[in-house]
């Protein structure tokens, strides 16, 4: 909390001196001539994506945006789960539209395709050019430009139970081979003899995770040729990755086959210090929740792992770094195994009619001081030129480290239609439950390929 | 339910004594008409006109976005039913729409007999008990319910294991057959109230002098249920189950919510999540459009008898 | 009323001993979800997280609505759904009884069809709905309005209400109104010393009606409300349901959160329940 408030302030004054300097930029570069002027009387609306833009950060753009320009800046959360049927109705109303959005990642194919957003190749190089993190920079891409741009990336790594690792006699791995085993010689020897226990927690549904082996076997989803889209589960690589990961699913987790990638770090919580005997208040009741030795999550989730402690009364899950650890999940060519980069987009609605306002808090959000405010905060910036921002303890090198080598679903025109279509999870779960990998991956190839060109 | 009514000769009287003879101006009545008429036309007419043409073209994300789409005729119905997924959905939707009718019906029949049956503060401990579920939104009950059914915290895999069934992290939600006991429980939970007070205002019109009359001649309980109090509440009961079956066959809250706790979407899809999901989810409006359609018809289809015998009442 | 303050006397006794039972028991499981919603809204996440429930909310506080208080979307969401709620149950009360009054006072061409497309439009799925209802509202400049959400609630629940206002309407005595009107009062008067007062309870019942859609609906208000100052009660609490990619959800507040859009139809409920019961029994008094 401290870290945020010395950041508020050193952020507060150094706004002024922004909104100082960028009123002039402004002026020079537009075509329109007036630019500033209109920009100046511009109010406009930003939607953010669920609650991962702290209130710190928002109360930062809407004060600099307001000294910037003099107008005023709202900010709208949206539910991600809501995200789409509102873009889907919003985005083409210009009456109603919002003037700059955050878009999952994943979803920015579907809408830079149908020209929902304005194209800002020229802001490009201002913004941050060639250092913005590519594989974000190539899902806003068609035809060469630029629509949407990476806003922050979250990465996922391992976190591990040491004293059960310990325990089994296995060590922190550093190919994808030896990951494999490991997990499964846990769950084999189930030091604390807990029922259903899981070397490695994996959901049956959760792709997101488990792409990772796909892609760590040099397999992929889909491929572009000749302006058409395949998909790719048949690929041989890609059959290698889900046969290694059908082996975790049959011999490391039991977790549900219907599990996605929600809040998996309850599974490697103690929660036996639970006490609610009225009468004797240290008397221990509640049994122990274990489930799992191994999780892989975002790096956020190290908020929730850890010792249950009362602070101020309230109770709180605290880092043990004698009991949990992290790692990166390894390749088998000693860099890290390429996993799934969770993050968002942001672009200019096309039908926005206060472009030059919204172009103006683009300008804010990739501005030096922001780009560092998202590293203080945990959410990966943009321009790797502030990626130190991120700190330097264990989580923000696992993040750093992981998404070195992080990978993006496909940037097809279809993909948000793959989705939810809800027919990977439905893969996925077959893949799980032991089914022919092969077999599987042909039937669903033929689902996959017609939804991805978007037809 | 007054909307069983049939209409009483008395009632029917002053009708007939209304003939444009009598009074006026004959426009009497259309102008009362005139608002409902107008707020349906507004709101429905419109949206309802649109994806009928929706449903003949090519629309999708760029059509949205301002392409112009192109029309198609038929093609989207013909796509649509050459899709076995689509006869998968309507099968499924169809049995869980009449199992969770009858069912529901049958529940508020016995639980309205049970509050004719019991004393007054029974009584009032059972409607209070009723009208809290009644009252409860469908997204918070359905949260209680996932929550319920969690399958590793959830109160009634606890409470089986405790039974001594070994039911620890057993997943509900995972067999699409476990999947649906589970929503039809909870549909069954939230719409027996409402069935249950209705039945029951029935009941309570029922002179008790006919039924001590018929105890005192010899007649069981059941003869007594079937032969006097069925005939009686046969209107409400008409009513009732066809709005069950109204809404059962497009439930969606539920099922959607269901879905997003985990559960295999594509074998668990009913027509409400299916257009859903061709709608937002695929960004297939021409097939969402086409679907709602067919559903409207499958609906209409599924209570016209119900409506035609409805009518003929009402005559 | 009086019928049912009467009920059989049966002379077996154990057979009411079951009877009590059973009613009892099902009222325990009818009312059970709403007892787990209260309890499990004092408690704090970490002890809802481990795997043995607990059934009293024993070390329970008050904390998880004192956030939701702190956090400050509530009352705003709670004005704009009551706002919406009682828009839409007075003006759907209105247009219903006057359609109510010329189906069941009148015949007249096009009756029949009226009454068939009334029942049959309520029919259409809502799901596929959403673009063409933004439209239209957006066309109408009415996104974001309590106006524009409650014309389309007033579209989905008029046809039902029309239904059951109908028998309400058919079952007052036209003699009565005339005898009035012989006595020396107008049309108007005779409407509201006489006829209003027997509508009483049917007005009641489909004003429950009203209410509980309009209280409860959020696809439609998903999508015409996506302003975050016009979000009402329904939409506030998907927020809380809804995990953000970076957060945890927190079943403590979810369950405070969902109590607190319950109560407020809870209290609507016990307050209308006398009312609505006879409304009820009123209304299949003609049934």
């Amino acid at each position: 909390m401290k870290k945020t408030l010395s950041a508020l302030a050193l952020v507060t004054a150094s706004a002024l001196a922004l909104g100082a300097c960028s009123s002039g930029q402004a002026s020079s570069p537009s075509a329109t001539g007036s630019a500033s002027a209109s920009a100046a009387a511009q109010d406009i609306t930003l939607w953010l994506a669920g609650g991962d833009t702290p209130d710190a950060l928002r109360d930062y753009l809407k004060k600099t945006y307001k000294a910037n320009t003099g107008g005023t800046l709202t900010i709208e959360e949206q539910a991600w789960g809501d995200l789409v049927t509102k873009l889907t109705t919003s985005l083409p109303d210009e009456n109603n539209t919002p003037d700059v959005v955050e878009v999952g990642n994943t979803q920015s194919p579907t809408f830079t395709n149908v020209g929902a957003f304005s194209d800002i190749s020229d802001l490009y190089g201002e913004l941050g050019g060639d250092k913005l993190l590519q594989s974000f920079v190539e899902v806003g891409k068609v035809d060469g430009k630029n629509y949407t741009l990476p806003y922050y990336f979250g990465s996922r790594y391992m976190f591990y139970r040491k004293d059960i690792w310990k325990a089994a006699g296995v060590e922190v791995p550093t190919t994808l081979d030896a990951f494999n085993s490991a997990v499964k010689e846990i769950t084999t020897k189930n030091p604390k003899k807990v029922k259903d226990f899981s070397g490695f927690f994996l959901g049956g549904q959760d792709w997101r995770n488990g792409i990772s082996w796909i892609f760590a076997n040099g397999g992929d989803l889909a491929k572009y040729d000749n302006g058409q889209w395949t998909s790719t589960l048949s690929d041989p690589n890609t059959i290698k990755g889900l046969t290694q990961l059908q082996g975790i699913y049959t011999d490391a987790s039991k977790a549900p086959r219907t599990a996605k990638d929600q809040s998996p770090w309850l599974y490697i919580n103690d929660s036996d210090v639970i006490k609610d005997d009225a009468d004797d208040p240290d008397k221990v009741t509640g049994k122990t929740s274990l489930a799992a030795a191994t999780i892989m999550a975002p790096g956020w989730a190290h908020w929730s792992i850890g010792d249950l402690k009362k602070v101020d009364g309230k109770e709180t899950r605290e880092w043990n770094s004698d009991t949990f650890g992290t790692f990166v999940l390894p390749g088998n060519d000693g860099t890290p195994a390429p996993v799934f980069a969770g993050g968002s987009n942001i672009g200019i609605s096309a039908k926005s009619k206060n472009q030059e306002g919204s172009r103006e808090l683009l300008k804010i959000i990739f501005s030096a001081d922001y780009q560092k405010m998202l590293g203080e905060n945990g959410l990966g910036p943009a321009n790797s030129d502030y990626v130190s921002s991120l700190g330097d303890d264990e989580f923000a090198k696992a993040l750093i480290e992981s998404a070195s080598n992080s990978k993006l679903t496909p940037a097809a025109p279809g993909w948000a239609s793959v989705e939810a279509s809800g027919k990977l999870e439905e893969f996925f779960s077959k893949v799980a439950e032991g089914g022919d990998v092969t077999a599987l991956a042909t039937e669903y190839d033929a689902i996959f390929t017609p939804l991805l060109n978007g037809k | 339910m007054s909307v069983t009514a049939p209409d009483r000769p008395r009632q029917a009287a002053p009708a007939s004594t209304r003939q444009p003879g009598r009074r006026k101006f004959s426009f009497g009545p259309y102008l009362l008409l005139v608002p409902a008429i107008v707020v349906l036309l507004v709101a429905l007419g419109y949206p309802l006109v649109w994806q009928f043409v929706t449903s003949m073209q090519r629309y999708g994300l760029a059509q949205q976005f301002g392409k112009p789409p192109e029309f198609v005729g038929l093609a989207n119905y013909v796509e649509l039913f050459s899709d076995p997924q689509t006869w998968a959905v309507v099968g499924r939707s169809i049995a869980f729409c009449l199992v969770n009718a009858l069912l529901t019906v049958l529940l508020g029949v016995l639980i309205a007999l049970l509050m004719n049956a019991v004393g007054k503060v029974t009584r009032l401990i059972l409607q209070v008990a009723m009208l809290l579920a009644w009252a409860m939104p469908v997204i918070a009950s359905m949260t209680i319910w996932i929550w319920v059914f969690d399958w590793r915290r959830g109160i009634v895999n606890w409470a089986l294991t405790q039974l001594g069934l070994d039911f620890t992290n057993h997943n509900w939600l995972e067999n699409p057959l476990s999947f649906y006991f589970v929503a039809t429980l909870v549909v069954v939970w939230m719409s027996v109230p409402f069935v249950a007070f209705s039945v029951f205002a029935g009941l309570t019109q029922i002179s008790d002098e006919v039924m001590e009359a018929a105890a005192l001649d010899g007649a069981t309980a059941s003869q007594r249920f079937f032969s006097i109090i069925l005939p009686l509440i046969r209107p409400v009961l008409m009513i009732v189950t066809l709005l069950q079956v109204i809404w059962d066959l497009r439930v969606f809250a539920q099922i959607k919510m269901l879905q997003d706790a985990g559960a295999p979407t594509a074998s668990t899809d009913l027509l409400g999540t299916y257009i859903y999901r061709l709608g937002v989810g695929s960004s297939d409006f021409a097939m969402a459009s086409a679907l709602s359609i067919f559903v409207l018809l499958l609906t209409i289809a599924l209570s016209f008898f119900y409506v035609m015998h409805l009518m003929k009442e009402d005559q | 009323m009086t019928a049912a303050t009467v009920p059989i006397r049966r002379r077996i006794r154990p057979a009411r001993v079951v009877n009590t039972v059973i009613a009892l028991l099902v009222a325990l499981a009818w009312v059970f979800p709403v007892y787990w919603m209260l309890n499990s809204s004092l408690l704090p996440n970490t002890v809802l997280t481990s795997t043995t429930p607990r059934f009293l909310p024993l070390g329970g506080s008050l904390d998880n609505f004192a956030a939701i208080f702190r956090e400050g979307s509530f009352w705003p969401a709670l004005g704009m759904s009551v706002a919406i709620t009682l828009t839409t149950v007075v003006v759907c009360l209105l247009f219903a009884f006057l359609a109510a009054l010329a189906i069941s006072r009148f015949r007249f061409r096009g009756r029949t069809a009226f009454v068939l497309a009334v029942l049959f439009i309520q029919m259409l799925p809502a799901e596929g709905l959403f673009i063409a209802q933004y439209k239209l509202m957006g066309s109408l400049n009415l996104l974001n309005s309590v106006i524009g959400v409650s014309i389309l609630y007033i579209a989905a629940v008029v046809p039902f209400t029309i239904w059951m206002l109908r028998g309400f309407v058919a079952g007052v005595p036209v003699d009565l109104e005339e005898a009035a009107m012989v006595d020396g009062l107008s049309r108007t008067q005779a409407f509201f010393r006489i006829t209003f007062p027997l509508l009483a309870p049917g007005l009641v019942a489909s004003g429950v009606y009203a209410f509980l859609q309009a209280w409860n609906e959020f696809t439609v208000a998903l999508v015409i409300l996506q302003a975050q100052e016009s979000q009402t009660l329904p939409l506030w609490l998907r927020t809380f349901v809804q995990a953000s990619a970076t957060r945890e959800t927190d079943w403590g507040q979810v369950m405070a959160a969902s109590t607190l859009v319950a109560v407020p139809v809870i209290v609507f409920f016990l307050f209308v329940q006398g009312r609505l019961t006879s409304g009820l029994v009123a209304g299949s008094v003609k049934g």
